[in-house]
């Protein structure tokens, strides 16, 4: 049985980053993809805005993934594509055997260390309770894009699209490019859930409208969508009575939010966040089961691919220093002005003195200070003019100075100034 | 019953707008209603449970509500001249069934399903329960077939290679007063009724077994032959074995009208040309009776039932190994279907329904939302920790019953060359295998005087089916990608299903090259993510595999497209 020091799971971009920064700490390191190629959903994102922050330039999906996948092949880096995980489990030793499935076969490997870097899926009309007929034509925004970047397959000739998530915005365009009539963008909240730069780019630029407070509540169509119904919804999102309307189109495209793919983590025993759907994590981005590693969109849903190779970057170097040793967990404990917050722990045990920490506000706010306080006293603060909460946050902090202890209370918390 | 008294209750209930009247041995109800739950609550009143006099519903309703069966719009002659002995119409559950047991005689078979692929209403929509039949007394025909049935399932499933398991039902209930009176009642079911592994258990040995069932409980009626199957998993394999053993299955096969002299069908008109048949089989579930008509043999009345089951996600299915409802005293009796409940699928979600709504449409099976929320807040009784947040998908089917609540399995009673196996709802899974075989003895009773009926030498009871690889130990599954590399290729991630599985869907005894029918056979698509990851990539395979271009990938019907061909 081949023997690694790192395992990662998952070669799109934070799979990738992860496994080129472990390689860089001089550990052997074994990257599993299930798909053909590497690259992930960046494969299919042939928009550009990639990159900016990274490399100060704006690549496409592709081109991003690609200066990533020279830098993992110029290293000597295990890489198995077309295989998939089956069952992770931990030996009594904490050490881990991933059993994969490939063309080959069935494998096990055993690594002292795990990356779990499976991205994301989209949510579903069922999981937002869609109903009506069940026709063709009903399209998660990702799917939608990869039938006609991938495959070069238009999906619709007019739709509606549900959600204002970046990808639906992304997809209006790309639609509407191709030929295809988007009838209008239909979010149930009273704000738009993808970036301004979206917003403007993909939808007033090509004079897509933008209804805020609708959502869709029926479709119809026996075989193929003829049809689905919007109505206005409250501020709780519940549809308001008689505001029922009728919409004749092709096919309903949604980008109503996306869920850290965790499955494997679980069966791990990994504990989740509510709040992220991604794990619990401290300030190495660990989780609590030890050894186990997570970054990128199976933590927490980012808004730009930069910060999740970031991210990455972090936890395969910290997954190939990882050696099994006592942990010390202190909450960190963030208020209810937080849509989330990561890490959502700290091992005081560990050199904290530069950990990323990431969150979005739940509201939209302006003048905001970002505050971490310790046992009540201010130890950090960072001002913002404004926090929207489709755009997620990054801040760097110091907390070796703040001189923890088992017993300390850290608590992030928002204050207008 | 006695028309007088049903007509004085249909004067005091309706003001003499509706009436009824012995015909043929029939109650036949005419007059004219609005709303459609007055036609239905009308045809219950002169309708007596289990009865063999049947109540047909010609009470028109203004405006008209009526459902007629989906039309295709395209013909061709493919069937045109075919001299069946025995045409079956209608490839549910008991259609496949019936064919499959009739393939071990040396006749020509033709069955008949008007959809693209077999088992796409009732069989295709439920809950999947094999049922031991606790509800049932005697005298009717649901109980005649229970127990033989419950007992067939594990036979028959090993034999067409399907997954079915034993899982045991639970009917529990919340009030300790009510203990003496379920005890008469599973006394007289065990010993009177025959459904022996009746026993009941107390509410603390209940959640030894299964932890998350309510800590109200006081006590609960257990039945471990109770058992769950996947339907169409099952409709699918009785038609393929069938199909091996040389029946013939014609998908898109719409029954038109039929020629009827003398107490004969003579001819059948579909829209892929005229069928001769010696006999024919009516199992066309919510249009049975339209069927029935066609052959000047209506002495029923179907009223479809909607129910609406949710699938949770794998990770609830966790909860629970077994089947298990509330049994709430106030209602009890009131309702006719099963009431619902909570049930470990074969494939390990967690399934939650149905709910019981009268409805005039036949193939509406949309779902809303109202049926969900009862449906769960129902259920939460019986599991306090279920969550709408795990649901993964919802479905609607109608169910197919008569006023009298009973199946129909009996010959034509005016058409000598038909055999009805009509008016089947619940527990009408269960009751598949033993009804099939009684159908069986029918028809081949039916045959004998016309033609020479001998047995089918070559039949083959076996089924092989397609591998499953992920239920495989880590050697079968090395030594089975070692003889196809595509089965080591993962296409749909949530519930595992490799390439190799997918070109075998396609390569099965009846092919059905579409998104739905390689999800109904192998599952690409089933799992939490809905086909978001795996749909394009299905498209893929089955467009490379039939040799057509990616835009001839339909999700179900020939109406229903995926995309419009090539981007700019």
């Amino acid at each position: 049985m081949k023997q690694y020091d790192v395992i990662v799971i998952g070669g799109g971009p934070a799979g990738i980053a992860a496994a080129v920064s472990a390689n860089d700490e001089n550990s052997k390191v074994l990257l599993i993809e299930r798909e053909a190629r590497l690259g992930g959903i960046l494969k299919q994102c042939i928009h550009d805005g990639f990159g900016l922050i990274r490399f100060g330039e704006q690549l496409s999906g592709p081109e991003y993934a690609e200066r990533y996948i020279k830098e993992l092949n110029k290293r000597d880096i295990d890489v198995l594509t077309l295989s998939f995980v089956t069952k992770i489990s931990k030996t009594k030793e904490n050490l881990f055997y991933v059993h994969i499935v490939n063309k080959k076969g069935v494998d096990t490997f055993l690594t002292k260390a795990l990356v779990l870097a499976m991205g994301c899926r989209e949510r579903t009309s069922k999981q937002i309770s869609i109903h009506g007929t069940r026709p063709s034509g009903v399209f998660t925004a990702g799917t939608a894009q990869h039938y006609t970047n991938l495959l070069g397959e238009l999906p619709t000739k007019e739709c509606v699209i549900l959600g204002s998530g970046d990808i639906g915005l992304i997809m209006a365009r790309r639609l509407t490019l191709e030929g295809a009539r988007v009838i209008g963008v239909f979010e149930a909240k009273n704000t738009p859930s993808g970036l301004t730069r979206n917003i403007h780019q993909c939808l007033y630029d090509y004079n897509i409208p933008l209804h805020l407070s609708y959502t869709v509540t029926r479709i119809f169509g026996e075989d193929r969508l003829t049809a689905v119904e919007i109505m206005k919804v409250d501020e709780n999102l519940k549809p308001i009575k008689n505001t029922e309307q009728i919409i004749k189109c092709d096919a309903l495209i949604l980008s109503v939010g996306l869920i850290p793919e965790n499955e494997v983590a679980e069966s791990l025993g990994v504990q989740l966040d509510n709040r992220t759907n991604g794990p619990v994590c401290d300030g190495q981005y660990m989780t609590l089961i030890d050894g186990v590693f997570s970054c990128g969109n199976a933590l927490h849903v980012n808004d730009l691919v930069d910060y999740v190779s970031e991210n990455a970057e972090q936890a395969g170097k910290n997954a190939a220093r990882y050696v099994n040793s006592d942990r010390c967990l202190i909450n960190i404990n963030s208020s209810d002005d937080f849509l989330y917050t990561v890490p959502q722990k700290l091992d005081i045990n560990q050199n904290n003195s530069n950990v990323i920490v990431y969150f979005r506000s739940r509201k939209n706010r302006e003048k905001t200070k970002f505050v971490i306080s310790v046992d009540g006293k201010e130890f950090f603060s960072k001002k913002y003019s404004f926090l929207r909460p489709p755009e997620m946050e990054r801040v760097e902090v110091d907390f070796n100075s703040f001189n923890l202890t088992k017993s300390s209370n850290i608590e992030f918390n928002l204050v207008n100034f | 019953m006695n028309v007088l008294k049903t007509n004085k209750k249909l004067q005091k209930e309706f003001n003499g707008k509706v009436y009824a009247a012995i015909e043929d041995g029939c109650i036949i109800l005419r007059g004219e209603l609005s709303e459609w739950n007055d036609v239905v609550r009308a045809c219950q009143i002169a309708a007596t449970k289990y009865s063999k006099c049947h109540v047909v519903n010609d009470i028109k309703t203004s405006p008209p509500l009526f459902s007629v069966a989906k039309k295709y719009s395209f013909f061709d002659n493919s069937l045109d001249g075919r001299t069946p002995d025995v045409l079956i119409i209608g490839g549910g559950i008991s259609g496949a069934s019936i064919a499959r047991e009739l393939s071990k005689w040396d006749i020509d078979i033709l069955l008949v399903e008007k959809e693209a692929d077999l088992a796409l209403h009732a069989s295709g929509r439920n809950d999947g329960e094999v049922h031991p039949g606790i509800d049932l007394g005697k005298g009717s025909l649901k109980h005649k077939y229970i127990r033989k049935g419950n007992k067939l399932y594990s036979k028959i499933c090993s034999e067409l290679n399907v997954e079915f398991h034993r899982f045991g039902q639970y009917a529990c209930f919340c009030n300790s007063w009510a203990k003496p009176l379920v005890w008469f009642y599973c006394l007289h079911r065990k010993y009177i009724d025959g459904i022996e592994d009746t026993k009941i258990i107390s509410g603390q040995e209940l959640r030894k077994v299964e932890k998350n069932l309510s800590p109200n409980i006081k006590f609960a009626i257990y039945n471990p032959s109770a058992g769950c199957v996947c339907p169409y998993s099952l409709t699918i394999a009785y038609a393929e074995n069938a199909v091996m053993n040389g029946a013939e299955v014609s998908l898109n096969t719409s029954v038109l009208d039929m020629e009827v002299d003398n107490g004969q069908i003579y001819k059948v008109f579909t829209n892929r040309g005229v069928i001769y048949p010696k006999i024919v089989i009516n199992s066309a579930g919510v249009f049975a009776e339209d069927v029935a008509k066609m052959a000047k043999d209506r002495f029923f009345s179907i009223h479809p039932r909607r129910g609406t089951n949710s699938i949770l996600d794998k990770k609830a299915g966790k909860k629970m190994t077994a089947i298990a409802s509330v049994k709430d005293l106030s209602i009890h009796g009131k309702s006719h279907s099963k009431g619902g409940g909570i049930l470990h699928t074969v494939h390990d979600n967690l399934l939650i329904g149905p709910d019981a709504v009268e409805t005039y449409e036949k193939e509406n099976t949309a779902t809303c939302r109202e049926s969900i929320e009862t449906v769960f807040s129902k259920q939460k009784m019986t599991m306090p920790s279920l969550s709408e947040r795990d649901i993964i998908t919802y479905f609607t089917g109608t169910r197919a019953a008569t006023f009298e609540e009973d199946f129909i399995i009996e010959y034509g009673r005016k058409t000598k060359n038909l055999i009805h196996c009509a008016g089947i709802q619940s527990p009408g899974l269960t009751t598949a295998p033993a009804v099939a075989l009684d159908i069986e003895k029918m028809a081949i009773n039916l045959l004998s005087p016309i033609k020479e009926v001998k047995r089918n030498k070559e039949f083959n009871p076996i089924r092989k089916g397609i591998p499953s690889l992920r239920k495989m130990s880590p050697k079968e599954r090395s030594e089975i990608i070692a003889t196809n590399p595509d089965y080591g290729v993962i296409v749909c991630r949530c519930e595992e299903i490799s390439k190799g599985e997918i070109l075998d869907a396609l390569h099965s005894p009846i092919c059905v090259p579409t998104i739905d029918g390689i999800k109904k056979r192998v599952r690409p698509g089933m799992g939490r993510c809905q086909g978001g990851f795996c749909m394009p990539l299905v498209s893929k395979i089955i467009a490379e595999e039939m040799k057509i271009p990616l835009k001839d990938v339909k999700k179900s019907s020939e109406y229903a497209n995926i995309t419009f061909g090539c981007t700019k």
